[in-house]
């Protein structure tokens, strides 16, 4: 491990800090779409919206889980994934299943008024679970940064 | 109970004149990890607190404490 290694690891943590945040706005209004365009009818943009925000969310939750950088040196990946921000991390997914377990059992009882589809229910899930997680590890990186 | 853990691993640190990332490199962490345990945003596992103490050649204790 060298002080260059050091140097890029605190250079990419900073970017991924700030990325963060942004990543979670972007994914979160890209569903507005997704819900104000609701019809009955499947057509065949759909499915490649859907297949979208699929791979969005699947490649946002890798990004989550293992810490996101990765073509870059084991070394640098290793002093990026150190005891903060593995803290930062469990802290992000505790915040985000309990704001999704909130949500789902909102919709549960929306669900009472205005019935929703299943596919349409784990959708909202699966994004506010994301986003919530997202927003707080970057939100809990950047105070780690803050010096002082 | 409310005691919390304190630290001076900022004074140590600067007493033997090394920089945030000059310690992140003898230790093997990120200079973020040596900013959140100096500012007790963080407080570190059993095994960072003896890696820094045996960096800056002093005694656990001499690097933490309990406070309150």
């Amino acid at each position: 491990m060298t002080r260059s290694d050091i140097d890029t690891a605190d250079r990419l943590t900073r970017k991924r800090a700030r990325m963060l945040p942004f990543l979670a706005l972007i994914f979160v209004t890209q569903q507005i779409s997704y819900f104000v365009e609701a019809d009955a009818r499947v057509r065949m943009v759909d499915h490649v919206k859907v297949g979208a925000w699929l791979l969005l969310s699947v490649v946002l939750l890798l990004a989550l889980a293992t810490g996101g950088f990765w073509f870059k040196p084991r070394a640098v990946r290793a002093l990026m994934d150190d005891e903060v921000t593995r803290a930062n991390r469990a802290e992000a997914f505790r915040i985000g299943f309990l704001v999704t377990m909130i949500a789902g059992i909102g919709l549960y009882f929306l669900d009472q008024f205005a019935p929703m589809r299943g596919r349409e229910t784990i959708h909202i899930l699966v994004t506010v679970g994301i986003a919530t997680a997202l927003i707080v590890f970057g939100a809990l990186e950047r105070r780690a940064l803050r010096d002082g | 109970m409310a005691e919390a853990l304190a630290n001076r691993l900022l004074a140590i640190r600067t007493e033997r004149g090394l920089t945030q990332a000059a310690l992140a490199e003898l230790v093997g962490v990120s200079r973020k990890t040596i900013n959140t345990v100096e500012n007790g945003v963080f407080v570190p596992s059993t095994l960072l607190a003896l890696k820094l103490a045996r960096a800056l050649a002093r005694p656990v204790e001499d690097l933490f404490f309990l406070d309150g």
